[in-house]
């Protein structure tokens, strides 16, 4: 029997009966071919790789994080429950020392949702890692976490919740964002001014390939990990740098994936994106895996799979070495926010938010008290075609108590001047978490 | 007064071999021998004649055979040498499941769909067949990915090996089941005892020809069921590790089990635990493993934990253990260190062999210990039930947490709850209370539990799995391991799958001269998937799994 170097959890979700709509990407069959190799390749069979059930994610794990309008319920079906409680099961293995390693191999994704939640983005609703990693926080006292999306997409969900988060340093490696969906993550978007840094962005070029996001992950991503000394690691495991990837245009391969995974080496891989269903997903996955678990993965390649047709304009190269100084200075030296207001005054930030699985429009008002003593109270009012004016109030982890007290007074007020439709508070000192 | 149909059940274990005969009215003789561990045909042979006089020879209608033969050659390894010519195209390394002397991975390639990326290597292979040819090596086997969604490459390896083999084994042919590492192992132990097998086989026949036994004859598998004993020459592997579920299955046969339930089988150096739900024995999910190989074999999902009879107490300052290893036997029987049988001796629960001198073994471990000999007796014996309890408990977690693939399995997955327990084996009866204590449920002991082997044996029914996978993009069909293979109208649905999975079932068993009805064969998975290119359908996978489960031909409760 194969023995794994690492001891390995996989949380293996396909969620055979759930469909955005039956011709949709996110359908039925995604894993089904992923399965197939997995257990004829005898995956399963791998001393040290024990496969788990997911966990279900309750109301709570969701409002720990997200503000849902006008609800939890509302916004999200049982498999996205399932799914963020494969990323949660995930983390409690690793977590409770059952495993070194552990991949949510789940569906649907989660990346593109942001903290307000009115409904699908991006074929996402609700954010797994976040949630898991809320969860992680809440229950084992981590601090510091550093979340990697390899996935071809820009984040833009991870990104957004934590935008003024410093303890969680969120990267991003996708095709250029005026190529691709959702149009963001260019190198200039670097966090909130409590966080500035801690957000970074790599786009790369349409048709990079192994060599290029390779050198992005040994140049870049790895240096800034070591400086960031992250107590944890999550991997943000989309598949959709493919060759094959139906609706992207990178020349990602599963050698490449496999060899990202051993680089980075994440504690825990939660999949995102990925559409390849039969050309891709079966040969990353299972780089992936074995990749995780410490076996070797030199014989995996996709049956079509040709070196030379993927070989990489040198333009290519050029332009991302070149982007390498520009990332690691928005690391090492991001810009200082000019113009802020003092502290004990309120920073306000207006967003629109387009839905476009659901065709919905967000119009968001954003403030964050500006704190000497803790990353400062936050709250969101929201409305959108679906929902009326609602108001979510977070008093952040580590709140100190003039941003707690100011928090129970912003209630009030709000719920005395009855405007909102729904009021939702994250109180992450109390550890509560309510609808109003 | 019409002569009664007599039913002949043979267990030969590892130690002992054991026969039941049963007629119309229940058991009409039973026998126990020592097994000869060198010559099971004859240990066979003279349970067959004491078992039975000549007149009731004429009317065995039903001869059940389960034998450690090919467990043991595997375990012993008394195998003869085997050709495995491999083709895994990209994944793992070949070489990870490099088995036996002989091994040759060649190029060729099948993806997940069936669909042949690159050909076989024939002339290589007709080199590599050669090559054995020259060192006497006369039995191979042919194993490739995904044979079981396209078996062409596999057939190519069999038409290069004809005239110059004795015997091939097709891993397709083993089973449905994806998993390639595990049909590269059971497809080299099929091919590995294949000709100890079927000599034995051989000597059997002439043996019952010449008895006068002209009964069905079936051979057990470790899967509760049985196959006919003709089919199991190409499939000695199939017949490994049947001995545990001979004896479940006469459990089944002993007591009317309709619930879920556990049954424990205590012996001197182990107890072994299955579980029933709904009062049908549970399936082990991949195939069962032999000496840290998993294999293709079906099998009753068991578990062993040593704990028995014969298991070996200490006293240690974390207090009073037993097993999981055994010291010779108990001192009641003449060994040197106290066991589990001991401490049930002292406290007067069972009167077996020397009580004396468990007395004084228990005892002079308790003075040790600064313990009354009654307190280290006990706590001996609570403690081996707690360790009985909490592997039964695992195994039922591990049983209900199992992974699922669908939401509705995931919100609506029934849990197993047993509501018995059923136990057998030599201490059963000292510990009846003990676990009816600590499980909170109803222990019963079946009558006649020393033959409930025989009796399984006797009357397990045929058994047997099959697995359709039909794409109608491609307009093929396949039932691997019973050789269907025809092709589809872009229009065949689930339905006909479903309908189809259990017509070819029955003509195969007819094939073989079993008769089953329609409602023996269920359909144990059934699912549909719309293949989509691009925005486009691209046809359906339809995959269904139909088996006739394991059970028991009549009870004789």
């Amino acid at each position: 029997m194969i023995q794994a170097k690492n001891r390995m959890g996989l949380i293996f979700f396909p969620a055979y009966d759930w469909a955005i709509s039956p011709t949709h990407p996110e359908r039925e069959e995604r894993l089904l071919y992923t399965q197939d190799q997995l257990r004829e390749e005898g995956i399963f069979d791998i001393d040290g790789l024990v496969e788990y059930k997911p966990d279900i994610a309750t109301e709570e794990d969701v409002m720990r994080l997200h503000f849902c309008f006008p609800d939890v319920e509302t916004v999200t079906t049982e498999s996205h429950m399932i799914s963020a409680g494969g990323a949660i099961k995930a983390a409690r293995i690793v977590m409770e020392g059952q495993v070194d390693k552990a991949f949510a191999l789940v569906r649907p994704p989660g990346h593109h949702a942001m903290k307000s939640v009115h409904g699908n983005r991006g074929f996402c609703n609700i954010n797994n890692e976040a949630i898991m990693i809320e969860y992680i926080r809440d229950n084992y006292g981590v601090k510091k976490v550093a979340v990697v999306d390899t996935d071809c997409h820009h984040g833009d969900g991870s990104q957004d919740i934590y935008w003024n988060d410093p303890d969680v340093l969120y990267i991003s490696i996708h095709q250029d964002g005026r190529t691709l969906y959702p149009g963001s993550g260019h190198v200039d978007e670097l966090g909130g001014p409590n966080a500035a840094g801690k957000t970074i962005n790599i786009p790369l070029p349409p048709e990079t390939s192994d060599e290029g996001i390779l050198y992005a992950i040994d140049e870049m991503v790895l240096p800034i990990l070591k400086d960031f000394k992250p107590e944890l690691i999550v991997n943000s495991a989309g598949q959709d740098n493919h060759y094959t990837d139906p609706i992207t245009n990178m020349n990602f391969s599963a050698q490449g994936y496999a060899m990202l995974n051993e680089k980075l080496n994440p504690d825990i891989a939660v999949l995102e994106g990925g559409y390849s269903i039969q050309g891709a997903l079966p040969y990353v996955n299972l780089g992936i895996i074995l990749a995780m678990s410490g076996v070797d993965y030199s014989h995996v390649r996709e049956p079509d799979y040709s070196a030379a047709a993927l070989r990489q304009d040198p333009r290519i190269m050029d332009y991302i070495k070149k982007l390498k100084n520009t990332v690691l200075d928005a690391y090492r030296k991001p810009p200082r926010y000019e113009g802020l207001p003092p502290y004990g005054e309120f920073m306000k930030r207006k967003k629109n938010i387009f839905y476009d699985t659901d065709g919905i429009r967000e119009t968001q008002m954003e403030s964050i008290l500006r704190c000497k003593e803790c990353s400062g109270l936050f709250s969101l009012e929201t409305y959108s075609t679906v929902c009326e004016l609602s108001l979510g109030i977070e008093i952040p982890l580590g709140a100190c108590p003039a941003c707690q007290k100011e928090g129970v007074k912003q209630l009030n007020a709000a719920k005395k001047s009855g405007k909102y439709g729904t009021i939702q508070v994250i109180d992450r000192v109390k550890k509560e978490y309510y609808r109003v | 007064m019409a002569k009664s149909d007599l039913f002949l059940g043979l267990d030969v274990g590892g130690t002992h071999t054991d026969a039941v005969l049963i007629g119309d009215k229940g058991i009409v003789a039973h026998y126990k021998a020592v097994t000869d561990h060198d010559n099971l045909f004859l240990s066979v042979r003279t349970a067959i004649e004491k078992i039975s006089g000549e007149a009731e020879r004429k009317n065995i209608k039903r001869l059940n055979l389960s034998t450690t033969l090919s467990t043991n050659a595997i375990v012993e390894n008394k195998l003869e040498d085997v050709c495995v010519i491999i083709s895994s195209g990209p994944g793992i390394d070949p070489e990870q499941f490099r088995i036996g002397r002989y091994f040759y991975p060649v190029s060729g390639s099948i993806d997940h769909r069936g669909k042949a990326v690159s050909g076989i290597d024939a002339a290589s292979v007709a080199r590599i067949v050669g090559e054995a040819a020259s060192k006497k090596v006369r039995t191979f086997a042919a194993v490739t990915k995904f044979s079981t969604r396209n078996p062409d490459q596999e057939n190519v390896i069999a038409a290069e090996a004809k005239g110059k083999s004795d015997f091939i084994t097709l891993g397709h042919k083993l089973s449905g089941q994806l998993g390639f590492p595990r049909r590269v192992v059971t497809a080299y132990f099929n091919s590995a005892v294949w000709r100890i097998y079927n000599g034995f086989a051989d000597a059997i026949d002439a043996c019952l020809t010449e008895l006068g036994i002209l009964a069905e004859v079936n051979v057990l598998k470790a899967d509760g069921g049985t196959m006919p004993f003709s089919l199991s020459r190409g499939v000695p592997v199939e017949t490994i590790l049947s001995g545990p579920a001979a004896s479940v299955m006469g459990i089944a046969a002993l007591c009317d089990i309709t619930q879920d339930c556990v049954v424990l089988d205590i012996g001197g150096t182990t107890t072994d635990i299955a579980v029933f739900a709904g009062g049908v024995p549970l399936i082990e999910k991949d195939g069962i493993s032999l000496q840290n190989y998993p294999t293709l074999v079906r099998a009753l999902r068991t578990r062993s934990i040593g704990v028995g009879g014969d298991s070996v107490i200490r006293a240690t300052a974390k207090g009073v253990t037993v097993g999981p290893d055994r010291k010779g036997p108990a001192m009641a029987a003449g060994g040197k260190e106290p066991a589990l049988v001991d401490a049930m001796n002292a406290r007067g629960i069972i009167s077996y062999m020397d009580v004396k001198k468990s007395r004084d073994g228990i005892a002079a471990l308790a003075k040790k210990k600064n313990m009354t000999p009654q307190k280290l007796a006990d706590a001996a014996i609570d403690s081996a039930v707690a360790a009985i309890r909490a592997d039964v408990n695992a195994m039922l977690e591990d049983i209900n947490n199992r992974p699922v693939y669908t939401i509705h399995e995931m919100l609506e997955g029934a849990q197993l709850a047993p509501k018995k327990l059923y136990v057998m084996g030599g201490p059963a009866e000292a510990f009846r209370e003990k676990l009816a204590g600590a499980f909170g449920l109803p222990v019963v002991l079946p009558k006649n539990f020393e033959v409930a082997n025989a009796i399984g044996a006797a009357l397990a029914r045929t058994t047997i799995d099959i697995e359709l996978f039909a794409d109608t993009g491609r307009g093929e069909l396949l039932i691997p391991n019973i050789d269907v293979r025809q092709k589809v109208a872009s229009g065949y649905t689930l339905k006909d799958a479903e309908r189809d999975v259990r017509i070819h079932l029955a003509n195969h068993l007819k094939g073989l001269g079993l008769t089953v009805s329609e409602a023996d064969t269920e359909i144990i998975e059934s699912s549909s998937f719309n293949m989509i290119d691009g925005y486009y359908s691209a046809g359906k996978d339809i995959r269904v799994k139909c088996q006739i489960k394991p059970g028991v031909l009549k009870r004789l409760s």
